[in-house]
């Protein structure tokens, strides 16, 4: 077993780079949708044989036991080299949440079920009436026999068309103080009578979101991870890494490079005006760049990082969505036309980066939730 | 744990800090604007005893050996407390081109030592009011011409100034007090002075000529702007915690005005743009210090610049108005902030400016 944190940065970058280098397949880069499982099947397979599915799970797990630092490394060249993520919920939310909480009957047997993508997961967490009020969700789970009986709605549910088991925040007390109590969490399998997936057709077209119905369905009680009730404070403990991640640069720097590279074809440069503009967000995306080795350093210093870290994320966002702004508008009259659009030798495909910037405002907790948070606990105001 | 160059500028921070608080914070600059602009003698003495003018100059002519990095952190809490001493000035310009010019000679060391303050003369005004190719002559020891946008020329007791020898540039120096030399003064926003200078055969003293003058000074004009991107940085970061004080307890409607949403969330901008300023000008000045290429260090010196302008004036024009109707009366501090943020912002180059030079700095190096 290589100790990989024992690598010098430098070293373990170079490891990491020349595996994406030589084994990620070209048609796969920069993969513009969320792919099924079988479309990234064998990338999935060669990085199981090399057992780096799971980059952050310790090695006891299966995983590769990353520092933050070596994990970040991890994340920067996967984004650099536009390897797809896959279809990680499994290792991203389930594994830990196992790993954190879980009994040992359950790590045995669902670890290295996520490792292999013999089960493949969706995130059941929002519902029709919670959204940034997540812990208004209705969705119950009610102890029959040796089962719960599910009933209830839950949407956003990315992939849930192509998983086979979904990890949900559900109900289970509905007569509590507040409303994060009462909050399970629990795993259950999708395919079975009362589980009905419907895809949602979004603003470009895609149908990577779905609705999961819930008509008594069945799940075994074996499969609550973690004490009853106490659904909530697990899942704030999840989002701990997530939260810098979520703000990394490299939405914001790809599409910068994309509008570079389509503007300079176009001829947007010689309107002064537009150099401006172009400046203003290429500026916005270095200074961002530079805010978050901040916090990457501090991680990388082995600080846990604190509220502050939700300010990448909002500017990140926001920046992005400029920088698409102004991909159409160099467009000029082929603003609103779907598909690549040919600029010399490659096409950019316009409306997808615009499309794609959309949700990042509203997705893991909207920029007015994130500035709500950083009203209250980093700048101390009241209410 | 930091890395022992943090843990310096750490302290190097903190010390600073803690002088211009012990010597009245924002509220001795209030006191030497209203009594008709201009610095603290005594301040001056107080700033070169701690080494601060001589940051970025080498340890063997007398300074800290230190570098921009530290000169941004010293930077950054003149700006906290709006102190109208040159330090921008001397440390980017005046000392910038004499320790890449002339090192040993011995204005260094008394500039260093808080003895002489010397300002910088190097633009010049143009028939249509804009800055415009120097016309500045020296000849037979005396300099004819004019100068303009001279910071630092009130109170400063010579001029370093930029002119046309008989064979090319020369930066000499004219004393405050030379016959044939006349300053008008231009008051700026924030009470400070600056000159326009006009020599008639004034006497100067040549100390440095040829190629190395444009040179150097590029490279100062450099230093100074980025620098004074520092000064803003801590400008926005003091304006921000003042308008942050005064939202936590002013109260309309029987709460604090900040417990509005509304006010959060303008707060939290504010914030954010003042970390990412924070964040982009700190890692200009570390990456100039080891940058050598004059090129690459104007371009990250326009980042630096563009970034700071722009997050100051976000902040300090905001900040009035979440103070409401008393920020725009002269007896609270904030507008102190927004006038000196004025000032320091036309100085040197805007954010449009230097987001033009930017980016024509980055194709020339993509087109290379």
């Amino acid at each position: 077993m290589t100790d990989w944190n024992a690598m010098s940065d430098a070293e373990f970058r170079k490891e990491v780079r020349q595996f994406f280098e030589a084994e990620y397949p070209e048609e796969l880069r920069h993969l513009p949708h969320r792919p099924k499982f079988a479309e990234i099947e064998h990338w999935h397979r060669k990085l199981h044989a090399k057992g780096w599915v799971a980059p952050a799970w310790p090695a006891e797990y299966g995983g590769m036991g990353l520092s933050a630092a070596k994990l970040l490394i991890f994340y920067e060249e996967q984004q650099r080299w536009g390897v797809n993520r896959g279809r990680d919920m499994g290792v991203q939310m389930v594994g830990p949440l196992i790993i954190k909480f879980g009994t040992q009957e359950q790590k045995d047997y669902w670890l290295p079920r996520i490792l292999s993508c013999e089960d493949i997961w969706c995130q059941g967490y929002s519902e029709p009436g919670a959204g940034s009020d997540l812990a208004n969700l209705r969705t119950r789970a009610e102890a029959d026999g040796d089962d719960f009986v599910i009933n209830g709605q839950k949407i956003w549910t990315t992939m849930a068309h192509d998983a086979t088991h979904i990890f949900m925040l559900v109900r289970t007390d509905p007569d509590t103080p507040r409303k994060q109590q009462g909050i399970s969490f629990l795993l259950a399998p999708m395919d079975q009578p009362g589980v009905d997936v419907r895809t949602i057709t979004t603003l470009s077209g895609e149908t990577e979101f779905c609705e999961v119905f819930f008509d008594n369905a069945r799940t075994p009680q074996k499969n609550l991870v973690g004490e009853l009730n106490k659904g909530w404070t697990m899942a704030k403990a999840l989002l701990s890494f997530e939260r810098i991640f979520i703000g990394s640069p490299s939405l914001a720097q790809n599409a910068l490079g994309q509008l570079e590279s389509f503007a300079r074809g176009r001829g947007a440069f010689d309107d002064p005006v537009f150099r401006d503009r172009f400046a203003q967000a290429a500026l916005d995306v270095e200074d961002h760049a530079a805010l978050y080795s901040r916090f990457a350093d501090q991680l990388k210093r082995g600080e846990t990082l604190g509220a502050d870290v939700s300010m990448l994320k909002i500017w990140v966002t926001e920046c992005f969505q400029r920088i698409t702004e102004l991909m159409i508008e160099a467009a000029g009259p082929d603003g609103g036309t779907i598909g690549p659009l040919q600029v010399g030798n490659v096409g950019v495909d316009v409306l997808s980066s615009f499309y794609k910037a959309r949700p990042t405002t509203i997705y893991g907790g909207s920029n007015e939730i994130q500035r709500n948070i950083l009203s209250k606990a980093v700048l101390g105001l009241p209410g | 744990m930091l890395s022992s160059d943090q843990e310096d500028l750490r302290l190097l921070r903190e010390s600073a800090r803690i002088l211009f608080e012990r010597a009245g914070g924002s509220g001795r600059s209030r006191k030497l604007r209203d009594a008709g602009g201009g610095w603290d003698a005594a301040m001056i003495r107080e700033l070169a005893e701690a080494g601060v003018f001589g940051v970025t100059v080498p340890e063997e002519n007398g300074g800290l050996g230190m570098g921009l990095a530290a000169g941004g952190v010293i930077a950054e809490e003149v700006g906290r407390v709006i102190a109208p001493e040159p330090v921008v000035v001397t440390v980017g310009l005046s000392l910038g081109l004499l320790r890449r010019l002339c090192p040993d000679h011995e204005k260094v060391g008394q500039i260093v030592g808080g003895e002489t303050v010397l300002a910088v003369a190097w633009q010049e005004r143009g028939p249509n009011g804009g800055p415009a190719e120097a016309s500045c002559r020296y000849t037979d020891g005396k300099l004819t011409g004019g100068k303009a946008w001279v910071v630092g020329a009130d109170g400063a007791d010579g001029f370093l100034v930029l002119a046309e020898g008989d064979s090319g540039p020369v930066l000499v120096l004219a004393d405050a007090k030379a016959n044939m030399l006349s300053i008008k003064k231009k008051t700026q926003a924030d009470g400070s002075v600056m000159g326009e200078l006009s020599f008639s055969e004034t006497p100067a003293e040549q100390l440095a000529e040829g190629p190395a003058v444009q040179d150097a000074l590029t490279e100062a004009v450099n230093d100074a702007t980025a620098l004074a991107a520092a000064e803003l940085v801590g400008l926005s970061d003091r304006a921000f915690e003042i308008t942050l004080d005064y939202i936590k307890t002013r109260e309309q409607f029987d709460k604090p005005i900040g417990s509005f949403q509304v006010i959060q969330h303008r707060a939290v901008d504010l914030h954010v743009m003042r970390e990412v300023a924070q964040a982009g000008v700190r890692e200009v000045l570390a990456q100039m210090d080891h940058e050598t290429d004059p090129k690459t260090r104007a371009r990250l010196a326009s980042r630096a610049k563009a970034r700071a302008v722009s997050a100051a004036k976000k902040i300090t024009r905001d900040a009035i108005q979440l103070h409401g109707a008393v920020g725009y009366t002269d007896e609270f501090d904030i507008g102190l902030y927004l006038n000196r943020a004025l000032v320091l912002s036309a100085w040197l180059g805007d954010d449009a400016y230097h987001r033009r030079v930017w980016f024509d700095a980055r194709e020339e190096e993509g087109a290379a």
